[in-house]
This record gives C-alpha cells, sequence and structure tokens, in this order.
C-alpha cells in the first residue's frame, strides 16, 4: 500500500463514518460539525485527485460560508431532534436492510468490475504549473455558457422564492400606531353608545366536521 | 483556445422571456402597490410575445446552438407553443381566484412566468445540464408557489413533501446522469446516441444510470411507486397552484421523457422499456383505484392524474416515433383536459369557501345547468367517452401500444380505463341526481371565468369531433 | 358548387327539427311550423335542382366524402355522397313529398284531445317530421353502407316515436313496440349483411365494394360444418332480411298495419311514401351484386308475389280506412319487391315513385276524411261524403284509380311494366309469382273501391245525418290538389326511358341476359299512347275493372251480398280476421317463448351469475383494494420516501438480474 492509498483510505473513512455520526448524533449542533468534517475530508479526497480548484472551493464555500449561516440557524432556533427521530429505531432494521442491499447493487456496478483500472486507465498527473482554475474557467464561460446563465437564473428563481416565503409584509392600513393627541381629545360620545336589547340565549354551534385529508 | 460565439436566434424566445420575467420581477416591487393588475396583465403579455416568438419562428429542421446545448425543432415549438396557451389559461383562472382568497401576489405570476421558462429550456436541452437546470428552476418556482400562502399550515406542508421528496428524486436523478456520463464520456443526447449505438459504452453500468434516470423521470411525472408526492400536494395547494402544477408542467416532463429516453437513449430501449411498462401498469391501476376512495375532488384528480401518467407512458413503451407522437398527443389533450377540470375548481372557488369536495358539486344541474354540463364534458372527455377529445387521446397510446406487439397491456389499460370511468360519473352522478347542500346560488363571480371554463370544456368536444388536425400536428412533429 | 347544395340539402332539415325541437316553446306553433316548413322548403328547392340536373342535364355521377368521422385499421368511417339519377330521383320524392305533409300537418295537428294547449307535442310533431326528412335524406344520398345504417336506424327510430305519438293511448305504444321489434328482426339481418360485406370486402364504401364484387363473386363460406354457400347470396339475403322488416315484406310485414295508429300526416309520410321504401332502394342501389346472385333474387321475388297477393286480400275486409290504405301498402310494397326480384329493378323503383304520390295522396285524402269525420276512422260510419267534401272526393278518386292501375294513370304505367317483365323473366319461381300478381290486380281494385263507394257514395249514416261535415281547411287540401298532379301526370313521360333503361341509366346495372325491361321494350312497347289504348284488351286492365265492377255491385247494387259472404264461409273469414294468424303465431312462439327466456335469464344468468357473481363481486374487491390502498398514503414524508427507495430498490433488482 503506497503512502498516497493510505491517506486515500484515511480521508475516505473518515468521510463515511462522519456522514453516520452526522445522521445519527442527537445534537444539532452537533451533527452540523460532523457534516463540516465530512466535507473537509471530501475536499482532501478531489485534491488528491487533482481537482484543487474544487476542493477549496468546497471548503471556502460549504464548510466556510453555508454552514457557518447553518450553524447560527440551528443554534438560534431550538429544533428539540430528539422528538424529530421519533420511529427512527423502528424502521432501523428495514432501513438497514434497503441500505444494505442498494449498497450491495451499486457494489456490483460501481466497483473495480466495470470502473477497474483495467477499464478506464488512471489519468496521467499533471505538470506542476497545471492550472485548474483555467481548465474549469474556460469551458465553463464558452462551451457552457448557456447551463452557467441558467444557474444563475436558477439562483435569482431561489432568492425569488426565498423572499416571497419568508417577507412577511402587513398590508398597509392594518398596521396600528399610538395617536397620543386623539386618544386625549376623544369623548364619551365617540366610544359609547347605547343600545336595547332582548335576551337572547345563544344556541352552542354544531362542531364542523373535520374533513377527511387521507 | 478557438470559441465562435453561438447564434442566439434559435433561443430568442427563451432570452426574451428571461428579459421579461426580470422586468416585472424588478417593475412589481414599484406598481404593485399602486395597480393592483398590472403585474398580471404584464405576465400575459409576456407570455403572448414568447408565444409569438416562437411561433414566428416555427422551426421545421433541429437546429442545435450553444455547443449542442440547446435544440431547436418542431417537437419544441409545438410544446412550448401549447405551454404558452395553457399558461395564459392558468393565469387568467388564477387572478379571480387569488382575488377571493386574499394573497394576490406578484409573485405567483413572477414566478410562474419563472417555470415557464424552466419548461421551455427543458423542452429545448440537448445534454444533461441544461436538462437538470430546467428542471431545477421549473421545480424551485413551484415548490415556492405551493407555498406562497404561507399561513396556511396544509400547502406549506404540501410544499416541504413536495421539495424534499423532489429533492430526493432529483439526486437520483443525477445520479444516473453520472452514471452514464461515466459509461459514454459524452453529456450531448445525440453523442450519447452515438456511443451507445457503437457498443463501446459498459451495458451494466447504464442500466443501472437508466434506473436512476428512470426513478427521476418518474417522480416529476407522478408514476407509481413514486407518485406519492401528488395527492397530498395537489390537495394541499391553493386550486390556482394546483391548476399551475398539474396541467403545463407535465407538458415539460414528457419532452424531458422524450429528450432523454428516446433521443438519447434509444439504444437502452431493453433495459428502460421494461421499467417504463411496470410503471405505466402500476399507475394505471393504482391511479383508478385509489380514485374511487377519493372525497376531494382535488385529491380524486390528482389520482386522475397518475392514472392518466400510466396512460401516457403506454406510447412510451411502443418506442418508436408514432409511439411517442400518440404520448403527445395525449400529454397535450390531458394539459388541455386539466385546464378545464382544475378551472373549473379554480373559478368556482369563494372566498373562504374551496369547492373542491366532490359533495359540492351536489345538484349542480338544478343550480346551473350550463355550468353542470360543461362539468360533464370534462368528466366524460377524462372517462374516454366518445365523443370528447379524451377518447381520443386514450385509443391512440392503446393503438400504439398494440401495435407494438403489447396487446396485454392494452387490455389492462382498458380494464383501467373502466374503473376509472366510475369515479368521473360519480361526479356526474351527484351534479344531476343528488340535492345540493349549498345554500343559495352557485356561479362563477366573473364572467370572463364564465366563459373561460365553457371555452376550454366546449374545445373538448370540438376537438374530439374534429382531432385530425391535432393529431396530425403530433405525429408531423416527431 | 354541387357538393354545397347537397350539404344544404341533407342538413337544412336537421336545423329545423333541431331549433323546433329544442326552442320549441320559445319559438311557439307558428315558429315551428315555419321554421321546419322553411328548412325542407330549402330542400325540396334544391333538390328539384339536383333532380333537373341529373335527369334532364345528365349531369355525371358524384361521390365525394363530407366529413371523415375516423380511420380505424384502413377503414374510413365517414359521411359522403353518391348522387346519380337514383338518388336525386328520391331525394326529389322524399323532399316534395316531405313538405306536402308539413303543410298538411298544420291543419290535421291543430288541435287534439290528448294534450292541453300548452303542450308543446305540436312543435315536438314538426321536429320528428323534419329530423325524419333529415334521416331519410342521408339514407338515399349516402355513398357508404355505414351511412345507410344510420339513415337506416334513424328513420327507423323516428318512425318508432311517431307510432307512438298518442303516447297517452295503449295501442299506440304497443304499435309503436311491436314496430320496434319487428325492425329489430330485419336490422339485425341487415347488419350481419353489412359485417359480411365489411369481413370479405374491407371497405364500407358503394363503390370500392363494387369493384371488388368480380374478384369476390366465388367466394364460399360454411356457416354450418360441412355445408358451403355462396358468400354473395348469403349477404344478399342476409341485407333482403334487413328490406324486409323495413319494407314490411312477409313475415316480418306485422307491424305496417299497426304503425297506423301514428298520425295521419305520418302515415302518409313514414309508412307509404318514403321510409317503407328504403328496402326497395337499397336493394336497387345494390343492384350490381343482386344481379350476381340467382338465388338471392328467387327469394326477393317469391318474397314480394306472397307479400303483394296475400296483403291484399285482407284489404277485403278492413273496416278502417287508414287500415285499408295500409294493406293496400303492404301490397304494392309486394309488386315492388317481385319487380326488383325479376331484375326490373327500374320498374320498381319506377313504381315507388309512382306509390309515393298517389298513396301520400291516399293517405292524405283518407286524413282529409278523418278530419271532416271528427277523428272517427270506421269506414261503416261514413257514407255518401261525395257532396260534403268534393275535393277530397275527387283527389280520392284520382290515387284509387293511380292505385289499381287505371289506363294513364301514374300507376298503370309502373304497375304494368313490373307485370310484363315478370312475364318476360324466366328465374325459379316466376310464373308461380307472375299469376299471385295478377289476381292481385283484381284484389287491389275490388278493396280499393270497396272502401271508395262506402265512404262517399253509400248511403248516409246515422252520424253523417247527425253531424255537420265540412270540406277541409286549404293547408290540407292544396297539399291534396299537388300530389293529384302527379298521381296523375306523372307516368305518361317516364315510361319509355324507364323500359329502355335511359332513365337510370349507369345507376343500375343488369346484366344482358337477365335484362326483362329491355326485352319487354323491344317486343311490347310501341310509345306510352299506343300502351294506354292497347292495355284495353290486356288482362291486367281488364281484371282491375272487374274488381271495380264487383265493388260497385256488392256494396251499392246489392248492399247485403257482403253479409252473406260472411255467413256462407265463416272459415275463410276468420282466417282474413285473423290475417293469417301471424299476429297470433308471433304472440305464442315468440312473445311467450321470449318472455320465458328472458325470464330464465333474469333470474339465473343475470341476477344471480352476472349482477351478484360478477359485477357486485369485482365492484366489492375494487372499493376494498381502493380503500386498502388509500390507507398507504399516510401523509409522512418518511414513508413515501421510504416507497421510493423500495421502488428503486425493486427497479434495480429487475434490470440488474
Amino acid at each position: 500500500m503506497s503512502f498516497e492509498q493510505f491517506i486515500f483510505y484515511v480521508l475516505a473513512a473518515i468521510a463515511i463514518i462522519s456522514g453516520l455520526m452526522m445522521i445519527t448524533v442527537k445534537n444539532p449542533v452537533k451533527a452540523a460539525l460532523w457534516l463540516v468534517l465530512a466535507f473537509i475530508s471530501t475536499a482532501g479526497l478531489w485534491i488528491m485527485a487533482q481537482a484543487e480548484f474544487l476542493g477549496l472551493v468546497l471548503i471556502l464555500v460549504y464548510v466556510g460560508a453555508v454552514m457557518v449561516l447553518f450553524l447560527f440557524v440551528v443554534m438560534m432556533l431550538d429544533i428539540n431532534m430528539a422528538i424529530l427521530k421519533e420511529g427512527f429505531t423502528r424502521y432501523l432494521p428495514i432501513g438497514a436492510l434497503a441500505a444494505i442491499a442498494i449498497f450491495a447493487l451499486m457494489y456490483m456496478v460501481v466497483g473495480p468490475e466495470h470502473f477497474g483500472l483495467d477499464k478506464i486507465a488512471a489519468p496521467a498527473a499533471k505538470p506542476a504549473d497545471y492550472s485548474n482554475t483555467t481548465e474549469i474557467a474556460i469551458p465553463l464561460y464558452t462551451e457552457h455558457a448557456y447551463a452557467f446563465i441558467l444557474a444563475a437564473v436558477l439562483l435569482l428563481v431561489g432568492i425569488v422564492a426565498a423572499i416571497a416565503l419568508t417577507l412577511r409584509r402587513r398590508p398597509s392600513g392594518t398596521v396600528l400606531y399610538q395617536n397620543i393627541e386623539k386618544q386625549n381629545r376623544t369623548e364619551k360620545s365617540e366610544r359609547l353608545e347605547m343600545v336595547k336589547m332582548d335576551a337572547v340565549v345563544e344556541q352552542p354551534a354544531a362542531e364542523d366536521k373535520e374533513e377527511e385529508k387521507k | 483556445m478557438n470559441f465562435v460565439i453561438p447564434s442566439f436566434a434559435p433561443a430568442i424566445p427563451e432570452i426574451t422571456l428571461l428579459i421579461l420575467a426580470s422586468l416585472i420581477l424588478v417593475a412589481d416591487t414599484f406598481w404593485s402597490k399602486r395597480f393592483q393588475n398590472a403585474t398580471y396583465y404584464a405576465t400575459q403579455a409576456s407570455l403572448l410575445v414568447a408565444g409569438y416568438l416562437v411561433l414566428s419562428s416555427f422551426s421545421v429542421e433541429q437546429v442545435f446552438t450553444f455547443n449542442d446545448s440547446f435544440v431547436r425543432d418542431s417537437f419544441a415549438d409545438v410544446l412550448k407553443l401549447f405551454t404558452v396557451a395553457i399558461t395564459l389559461g392558468i393565469f387568467l383562472f388564477a387572478r379571480e381566484y387569488l382575488v377571493q382568497h386574499r394573497f394576490m401576489s406578484g409573485e405567483f405570476f413572477v414566478l410562474g412566468l419563472f417555470g415557464v421558462l424552466g419548461m421551455f429550456v427543458m423542452i429545448s436541452a440537448n445534454n444533461f445540464i441544461t436538462m437538470y437546470l430546467g428542471l431545477e428552476i421549473m421545480s424551485l418556482a413551484m415548490y415556492a408557489m405551493i407555498a406562497l400562502r404561507k399561513y396556511d399550515g396544509v400547502a406549506v406542508e404540501a410544499g416541504m413533501k413536495y421539495f424534499v421528496l423532489g429533492a430526493l428524486a432529483t439526486g437520483m436523478l443525477l445520479y444516473g446522469f453520472s452514471m452514464i456520463y461515466g459509461a459514454t464520456g459524452t453529456i450531448t443526447f445525440p453523442e450519447m446516441k452515438a456511443v451507445i449505438a457503437s457498443g463501446e459504452a459498459d451495458g451494466i453500468v447504464l442500466a443501472f444510470g437508466v434506473v436512476f434516470v428512470v426513478i427521476g423521470l418518474a417522480f416529476k411525472m407522478g408514476a407509481v411507486p413514486f407518485h406519492m408526492w401528488m395527492p397530498d400536494v395537489y390537495h394541499g395547494s391553493p386550486t390556482a397552484v394546483t391548476l399551475y402544477l398539474g396541467t403545463a408542467p407535465k407538458l415539460a416532463g414528457f419532452a424531458m421523457v422524450y429528450r432523454l429516453l428516446y433521443e438519447a437513449m434509444p439504444g437502452l430501449v431493453g433495459d428502460w422499456q421494461q421499467l417504463i411498462i411496470i410503471i405505466s401498469i402500476l399507475s394505471m391501476v393504482i391511479g383508478s383505484i385509489v380514485a374511487i376512495a377519493q372525497d376531494n375532488l382535488k385529491r380524486m384528480l390528482a389520482y386522475s392524474g397518475i392514472g392518466h401518467v400510466g396512460f401516457l407512458l403506454l406510447g412510451v413503451i411502443a418506442a418508436t416515433d408514432d409511439g411517442f407522437s400518440a404520448a403527445m398527443f395525449f400529454i397535450i389533450v390531458y394539459a388541455i383536459t386539466g385546464v378545464a377540470g382544475f378551472g373549473m375548481i379554480t373559478a368556482l372557488s369563494r372566498t373562504g369557501f374551496e369547492f373542491d369536495r366532490v359533495a359540492d358539486f351536489k345538484g349542480l344541474n338544478a343550480k346551473n345547468p350550463w355550468l353542470a354540463l360543461m362539468m360533464l364534458i370534462v368528466m366524460f372527455s377524462m372517462a374516454g367517452i366518445p365523443p370528447f377529445v379524451g377518447f381520443w387521446a386514450k385509443i391512440v397510446v392503446i393503438e400504439e401500444v398494440v401495435k407494438a406487439g403489447f396487446t396485454w397491456i392494452a387490455v389492462i389499460a382498458v380494464i383501467t380505463a373502466v374503473i376509472s370511468a366510475f369515479y368521473y360519473l360519480r361526479v356526474v352522478k351527484s351534479m344531476y341526481f343528488d340535492k345540493s347542500e349549498i345554500q343559495g346560488p352557485v356561479e362563477i363571480i366573473s364572467p370572463a371565468l364564465h366563459w373561460g371554463v365553457s371555452f376550454v370544456a366546449i374545445l373538448l368536444l370540438a376537438l374530439g369531433l374534429l382531432p385530425g388536425s391535432l393529431i396530425d400536428l403530433c405525429y408531423l412533429s416527431i | 358548387m354541387l357538393h354545397e347544395i347537397l350539404t344544404v340539402i341533407l342538413l337544412a332539415p336537421l336545423v329545423g327539427a333541431m331549433i323546433a325541437g329544442l326552442f320549441g316553446r320559445q319559438i311557439g306553433r307558428a315558429g315551428a311550423h315555419y321554421s321546419t316548413i322553411a328548412g325542407v322548403a330549402i330542400s325540396a328547392v334544391l333538390s328539384f335542382y339536383v333532380f333537373w340536373l341529373y335527369v334532364f342535364q345528365g349531369a355525371t355521377e358524384y361521390n365525394a366524402a363530407l366529413y371523415t368521422w375516423m380511420v380505424s385499421d384502413g377503414i374510413n368511417f365517414q359521411i359522403g355522397f353518391m348522387i346519380d339519377k337514383l338518388s336525386a330521383t328520391m331525394m326529389l320524392v322524399v323532399t316534395f313529398v316531405s313538405l306536402m305533409v308539413h303543410i298538411y300537418t298544420i291543419g290535421y295537428m291543430d288541435h287534439d284531445e290528448d294534450y292541453s294547449h300548452d303542450n308543446p307535442y305540436y312543435q315536438r310533431f314538426f321536429s320528428y317530421i323534419s329530423l325524419f326528412t333529415f334521416s331519410m335524406l342521408s339514407l338515399v344520398m349516402a355513398n357508404n353502407f355505414l351511412q345507410l345504417f344510420f339513415g337506416w336506424e334513424a328513420v327507423g327510430l323516428v318512425s318508432y316515436l311517431l307510432i307512438g305519438f298518442y303516447m297517452k293511448r295503449e295501442s299506440a305504444i304497443q304499435a309503436n313496440l311491436k314496430a320496434f321489434l319487428v325492425n329489430r328482426v330485419g336490422d339485425f339481418g341487415f347488419i350481419l349483411g353489412i359485417a359480411v360485406v365489411f369481413v370479405y370486402f374491407g371497405t364500407m364504401d358503394y363503390k370500392e365494394f363494387f369493384a371488388q364484387l368480380t374478384t369476390q363473386k366465388d367466394v364460399m363460406i360454411e356457416i354450418i360444418p360441412g355445408v358451403e354457400w355462396s358468400m354473395i347470396t348469403v349477404m344478399l339475403i342476409l341485407l333482403f332480411i334487413g328490406a324486409m322488416g323495413k319494407s314490411a315484406q312477409m313475415p316480418l310485414h306485422v307491424w305496417l298495419p299497426e304503425s297506423m295508429e301514428g298520425p295521419t300526416p305520418i302515415s302518409a309520410l313514414i309508412h307509404a311514401a318514403t321510409m317503407v321504401t328504403a328496402g326497395i332502394f337499397m336493394v336497387a342501389r345494390l343492384s350490381p351484386a343482386y344481379e350476381l346472385s340467382e338465388v338471392a333474387l328467387s327469394v326477393v321475388l317469391i318474397t314480394g308475389a306472397l307479400t303483394a297477393f296475400l296483403m291484399g286480400l285482407l284489404g277485403l275486409i278492413q273496416n278502417d280506412i287508414k287500415r285499408v290504405v295500409a294493406y293496400s301498402t303492404l301490397s304494392q310494397l309486394g309488386y315492388m319487391t317481385a319487380a326488383l326480384g325479376a331484375s326490373a329493378y327500374a320498374a320498381g323503383m319506377f313504381h315507388v315513385l309512382t306509390h309515393a304520390f298517389f298513396k301520400a295522396l291516399l293517405f292524405l285524402a283518407a286524413g282529409s276524411v278523418i278530419i271532416a269525420m271528427h277523428h272517427i276512422q270506421d269506414i261503416r260510419q261514413m257514407g255518401g261524403l261525395k257532396k260534403y267534401m268534393p275535393i277530397t272526393y275527387w283527389s280520392m278518386l284520382i290515387g284509387s284509380l293511380a292505385l289499381i292501375g287505371f289506363p294513364g294513370f301514374s300507376g298503370f304505367f309502373s304497375k304494368d311494366s313490373i307485370l310484363l317483365s315478370l312475364q318476360a323473366t324466366d328465374r325459379f319461381g316466376a310464373d308461380f309469382a307472375f299469376i299471385l300478381l295478377m289476381m292481385g290486380v283484381f284484389v287491389t281494385a275490388f278493396y280499393s273501391f270497396r272502401m271508395f263507394f262506402i265512404v262517399f257514395h253509400g248511403e248516409e249514416s246515422e252520424y253523417v245525418k247527425t253531424h255537420k261535415i265540412k270540406e277541409s281547411p286549404l293547408v290540407v287540401t292544396i297539399p291534396l290538389i299537388l300530389l293529384a298532379i302527379p298521381a296523375l301526370l306523372m307516368g305518361l313521360p317516364m315510361i319509355e326511358p324507364m323500359l329502355n333503361g335511359s332513365y337510370f341509366a349507369e345507376a343500375i346495372v343488369i346484366k344482358p341476359e337477365n335484362d326483362t325491361m329491355m326485352w319487354v321494350y323491344n317486343n311490347y312497347f310501341h310509345g306510352a299512347l299506343d300502351m294506354i289504348i292497347h292495355s284495353f284488351v290486356t288482362l291486367p286492365v281488364i281484371l282491375a275493372l272487374s274488381g271495380v265492377a264487383l265493388a260497385w255491385f256488392m256494396y251499392i247494387k246489392q248492399p247485403n251480398i257482403p253479409g252473406k259472404l260472411k255467413q256462407m264461409c265463416p272459415r275463410g273469414h276468420y282466417v282474413l280476421e285473423n290475417a293469417y294468424g301471424f299476429d297470433r303465431l308471433n304472440e305464442i312462439v315468440f312473445v311467450n317463448g321470449t318472455r320465458k327466456l328472458g325470464q330464465f335469464f333474469t333470474r339465473w344468468v343475470d341476477v344471480k351469475l352476472i349482477d351478484t357473481g360478477m359485477v357486485t363481486n369485482t365492484f366489492m374487491a375494487i372499493a376494498h383494494s381502493a380503500n386498502g390502498l388509500r390507507r398507504t398514503q399516510t401523509g409522512y414524508m418518511y414513508h413515501y420516501a421510504f416507497v421510493m427507495i423500495f421502488g428503486l430498490l425493486g427497479m434495480l433488482i429487475w434490470v440488474l438480474w
């Protein structure tokens, strides 16, 4: 086993373990931190595959920005993860069975039988001055310009959606302000009206039947 | 590095639509306070412009641009035109509903317009990336539209469910894409077809990828067993949004099926055909049987939509040009019928009253015979009773699947069609033979919607009497 | 241009029917009759133009599709026109008689005891007769079997509705049910015949069908194993069974006398002039096929001759004025059918035309008498009406003379050409048929004038003496006069082209060796006037005149003879009274047998096996599974995700294994 292989297995093991921990720990903050670890080890794997730019971007964007923001949200909201995970143990056996079955099938296909070195040769190592960034940038802005713009549109729609769903705009006129001067000048006739009424016994209203949902 | 600037001309409708949508997005923030309907009219105008641009540059040849990531052909143009026409109808019905239910907002129309842009992109996609991006633009717009009434718990729940399950399905779709890319080494459809045809790609990996792709497609179309979101989402969404969800995206979804399975992977027909057969039969059976037990019309129509997807897939099973043409005719007819059906509920709904239970339609004939007649046409068309166009839609796909040698599937299809006739006729029976439970008159508030509903319903009859031109259009465009 | 004209001819009555039928209450009585009459009048005028174009200008045959409903498996289902001299003539007859009947109806249906005045029965009636005109036109204009069948069934439907128009009378309901059921028997044969066409020729189109006849004529089929039949013969006999139902040939004739329960205008239009001739028209239209089977033609010939004679005999003892005319219709239909059987299609059609006019005339005149008698139809209560109703009298006389074939009247030419062609043919059964038809001439003359003398010349009955009898209004008498003209005159100019085959020309195809009419033309015919003069020494006219004379003797001169005759041979009278027992036979064998069979099927097959066993259980199974399956829709998102994952798993296993 070469040193490279050793590093690969270490990083891969960390990624898998931290992924498992992320979905099993009870505390949401801890889960987020495990996710950060999973990202970091994945970034390491990418760098080993000579995709340095992507690896760095993963750390900068996901770990540096997205996850920090996410942690803020998690810490500010008081989410009780224990309740969300109710039923977890109940479905664990069958879920695990399905997971194992799918893993077995995936291993059959994605494993060395079809993607081994004899099938697809390992790419030659790139020279030291090889620029990952240029290699990504040129097709991104030429060949895939259309897709690039579409991705921008997708983000725009995401922004619109997020704002539309979270912005709580009060309709004008429903917001009440206190007008002290007006309050002081008010008179009895403006507020009070005497009405003569017969005594009415109110019938309890029949409860509306809840509509069947399922 | 030699780079030639690609021709923008084929994509003019998309470009214009994007510009107009962005302008409306910005303008809406300024004018929404003063002019309540400005965004609505601007949206409809943009759709008309986009439709006109498609029509004026109608393309009979296949034209590629943007380094083969965009394709323009008559298939795309026909579907885009119907998308525009159907969306025009949707917005027409939706506006009154939004006003009645107090959540009239420009975002609905802007998101709807972006959704249409996503559909356009999907219809014209020529590689995995653009297909995926178009799908996401459309889906994201729809997620947001469902939950737009943010104080309505049911709607938010529906949006959430759709979002999470949609993410799962998209994940599978992307996984499938990456497998196929791994096996073929290309993302553009024509090249992929060539590589698969050459037999150099690894068959097992391709088959593996195809499973994931088919699942992604099945989820988007709402086919069993990836249909579970549909009843909840259709039911939970405000009816105006259900109207949107249940019609126009189906056309784009069909385009996705066509591009991926038939343009990119005809060589893998042995793999996907079997999967589609299973999905199709399950959809027809589950769709027709479970709908019987529904009391809510939107939910019933969701199951009916599942059953219809099963029928649509009959044309896909045939895996021929004619089969896809039949499916195209079917899906166009279904979208029009959907506009009529959901449009009827949308139009009848009033402030504080959704009018979406089957029981609400009881005794409609006594209160409003004209509307009852229109609803009868819609139900009969959905059930596939001649002379309404739904009959032709069913018969062409069944004919194609029989031609392809799958007579037994056709037999199942016909049996499920008979079963499904039960619940359509139950609505008719409620309208004509039961006593109304509603006090006061039942009518559509806005006369424009009254005529709109009547127009679409009568269109179903007219197309049923003269189906030739639409069928020919579909057969010529593939 | 022709195409548009034809479309208008076909659709104008339909539009009229829709206006009167759907908006009857809104437009009122006058609106209903004006709109329908306008529709039919447009059709009639344009039909006349088409007739002129074809018969006088000799336009070439027109065959085109109007509308294709669908194409399934290479078979076109369409509405189309095949217009030649045959259909052009029929169109004229149908629209003209229909127009006359429309006008006449204004007077006849004016008031009705069965309905209150605000009931829109009047509008409904007009809607029906216009609808009938549309259906009949689509039948005669058809260029394919499907449209023929549509028209065939549509006229049957309207006929059913109209026979039962007085729906509060038990007898009317019985009659229309009977008509419907008997026609069902005929239609069963008819549709089987069309099915044979469809299976062996693979087309519904007349032209394509005719084109394939030569290649298909020797095909044999085995219906009962071991016995081979000519496919063409089987097909033609099946189609003829349809014609027997519609044109009331024995033994499917039983409905026509009872159809007289309907209003008289309808009896004139549907049950005398047009619908009942549909069978004759169909056979003539398919003449290229019928020419290929001697067997089928013999069947047609013998059926027709039997009907002509036996039904005529029944006319002798009828006392209902309309029934007398109805039995004469049956008898005349027999003549037409016999003519077809002798390959004298043109003679048969000729008789259809002349009969349409004089029989419509007779019916409308009978209707006029009925109006005057305040809806009493028994001729024994009439008598001496001549002086009260001169116009009706004269038109009835013209109609009766045309019916018995008095020389010079239209019926004379058509009937004589039938008899002469029968003489000319040597087909199996021709001699027998000829004798029957000759006796039929005598019988026809006798019963027609029996009725005529009793009604108009006999002693005035109590009723006539005590009530005020007056001539009917103009809307009634004008159609009578207009119909009397063709009944009187139309034979003279038409006889020569009919006989030498130039009238229908290519519309009717006859094998040269079967062309009996041409033979008659060459050997006997020396001009129409010569035919009239010569006829006074021929057997048919002598027989007819002696029939009239006998009627005069028995009912005017010695009115006590009939009663004595009845006493002398009660058995013969009994047989005739019961119409040879056809009704009894039907009741015992078919009605009771069917009822028993029906009860068996209801009790065991329908209720037990189908309803409970199959329908209810299927429904329960589906309902149960629906309820079970809906439970899977739990509303929990992770359940949904789970289902998706399992779907994925299942599919992966399916594909990879």
